[in-house]
């Protein structure tokens, strides 16, 4: 298709708009106004990338896809993980498939070890092979763990994991929730969630209990209530939120940042690769508190667990 | 050319948005370059009587000499609400709307509803383009006080199917597209656009495969989702996925074309 002539379309436009009474004034004025000539992919290939919050392992050819998406979005590396999950009610979650999930996350940093961050995960209902799993996986150079919805992050359960990941230097990653009744507030409301899954509230109590743990709350873009999630989370200084999830509202990172500051936000996806970019890509930023989020405030959690960073 | 085909302006009840009137808007329209924006005033679909929402959108474009040839209203209409024949003319006539966006889940109807069946045929009749969103907001993370339910893809071919020789937009499909070979064709003949704010729209290259390059236009969903994603999402495809004058036509082509703009 021809590209259109700007002043003769905005003519044409304002005349099919009869009822605002555009005037050839009018039109004039808008030409005085132009539209500022943008590069949306410039600015985004502008900030080096981290994505805290990355999987693989849930279809087939998955890494394959987030590599693809990577490098058109300029994401440099991936921090990724793959917990149990039981998305159909007749999934495994026993030690088994934790060792078979790790393997694959293992065998993927082997494969990829420019491009992939990897994550331990483990099933806290098993303790005793919670313990060996982590044992058989410490040197695998994996740098942090991540959790789902079998055990709440608060949960005695955790503690003696908690306190391998302290001791290993190691994120404490988990997936995290807040909405309307179960795993959330106002419980009247039954939307069918597994109520261990570990609200803001359960990270403000583990955050306290170890207060030299580092955490990472999952997604306040998952669906939870974000505005919810920043308020609750605000002065749990040891844990690190990250802006991955499917929900992109406009306004998710400003509001973040009101409440949590700069320093404690990591970009993520969480396979939501578009949102996860162009949330704070659309935020009002500075060109610093972009390169923070993107990448160095990764960076610099990685040095205050006392991590050697390249 | 950029020309947004979702956007809009005015509260959303639960929860503060910004960029939200003309001025705001046109300022990131002007950041992102966005030359037109069709808008219409979010107060409609919470107002039972949709009308006035529509009064207060044509008076802010009005307002500024700034906002001609910028903003392209588009009126929000309840069909089960009385004198909306009336209103639909006002829109049309005196307000130069070239079409509307439909709320049924907010407004209480079903997709089957003969009043709805009838505001379609009547927009049809008029050459106005009727508009539809899968959904607001993400209901996961809803007001107590919002609707819960959100829609398919597949729950707009009832009205294609009722009416297939309308102009529609479907906005913000940000749940499954899946449709059965019957649907898909359905959806292929019919004068439309699909906008690239939801996300399903994860894949855009193969979605053109699919549907053809003819079904896709930019939109944003602005002031309630951020506004780069949606252009990212055309500004990543590749040489293999999109020609040149493919992205155009995602772009703006698309947009004039059903719009009837030169």
């Amino acid at each position: 298709m021809p590209r259109v002539d700007r002043r003769k379309f905005f003519k044409d436009t304002a005349a099919t708009t009869a009822g605002l009474m555009l005037t050839n004034n009018l039109v004039k004025n808008t030409d005085d106004h132009p539209v500022r000539p943008v590069n949306l992919m410039q600015d985004l290939m502008k900030y080096r990338k981290i994505d805290a919050h990355a999987h693989i392992g849930f279809n087939e050819g998955d890494t394959e896809k987030l590599l693809d998406f990577a490098d058109r979005l300029g994401m440099d590396k991936m921090c990724i993980s793959r917990p149990v999950t039981n998305f159909s009610g007749n999934e495994p979650e026993g030690p088994e498939q934790v060792i078979k999930n790790n393997n694959l996350i293992i065998e993927a940093l082997k494969k990829y070890p420019d491009r992939f961050i990897g994550y331990l995960t483990l099933n806290p209902r098993y303790q005793k092979e919670s313990l060996e799993e982590f044992n058989r996986c410490v040197d695998q150079g994996l740098t942090g763990y991540k959790g789902y919805t079998q055990v709440k992050i608060n949960d005695p359960l955790y503690f003696p994991l908690i306190e391998k990941f302290i001791d290993h230097k190691m994120i404490i990653f988990m997936h995290a929730f807040t909405q309307l009744g179960m795993a959330g507030y106002r419980m009247k409301y039954d939307i069918g969630r597994d109520e261990h899954c570990s609200v803001p509230e359960d990270f403000v109590d583990i955050s306290k209990r170890y207060p030299e743990g580092i955490f990472q709350f999952a997604h306040i873009g998952g669906g939870g209530d974000w505005e919810y999630q920043c308020k609750a989370l605000k002065d749990s200084t040891n844990v690190y939120v990250d802006t991955s999830g499917s929900n992109n509202e406009e306004n998710i990172i400003d509001f973040a940042i009101k409440y949590l500051g700069e320093d404690r936000l990591l970009f993520g996806t969480d396979s939501s690769f578009y949102q996860g970019v162009g949330k704070i890509l659309s935020a009002n930023l500075t060109d610093i508190q972009k390169k923070k989020i993107f990448s160095d405030n990764y960076v610099n959690l990685l040095k205050r667990l006392g991590r050697n960073v390249n | 050319m950029l020309i947004d085909i979702n956007a809009s302006i005015g509260h959303w009840p639960f929860k503060q948005v910004k960029y939200n009137t003309c001025k705001t808007l046109l300022e990131r329209m002007n950041r992102f370059g966005t030359e037109i924006s069709v808008i219409s005033n979010l107060n409609g679909i919470f107002y039972k009587n949709t009308q006035p929402a529509n009064e207060e959108l044509f008076d802010e474009i009005k307002s500024n000499k700034k906002y001609a040839g910028r903003f392209l209203p588009f009126g929000i209409i309840n069909p089960i609400y009385a004198g909306w024949k009336h209103d639909l003319e006002i829109c049309r006539d005196q307000f130069g709307m070239k079409g509307i966006r439909l709320y049924p889940l907010y407004h209480d109807y079903e997709m089957t509803d003969a009043a709805l069946v009838e505001l379609v045929k009547t927009a049809r009749d008029s050459n106005m383009i009727v508009s539809f969103s899968l959904r607001m907001v993400d209901s996961r993370q809803r007001s107590w006080m919002d609707i819960s339910q959100e829609w398919t893809l597949r729950d707009i071919i009832t009205i294609i199917r009722a009416v297939p020789d309308g102009k529609y937009m479907i906005l913000n499909i940000a749940n499954n597209m899946r449709l059965s070979d019957e649907e898909k064709e359905l959806l292929k003949s019919t004068d439309l656009v699909m906008d690239t704010s939801g996300r399903e729209i994860s894949n855009l290259g193969e979605l053109i495969i699919t549907y053809g390059k003819e079904k896709f236009a930019f939109g944003t969903h602005s002031p309630i989702l951020d506004y780069a994603a949606s252009l990212l999402r055309i500004e990543t495809l590749r040489k293999s996925e999109a020609s040149d004058e493919v992205r155009e036509l995602i772009m703006s082509g698309n947009a004039q074309r059903l719009l009837g703009l030169s």
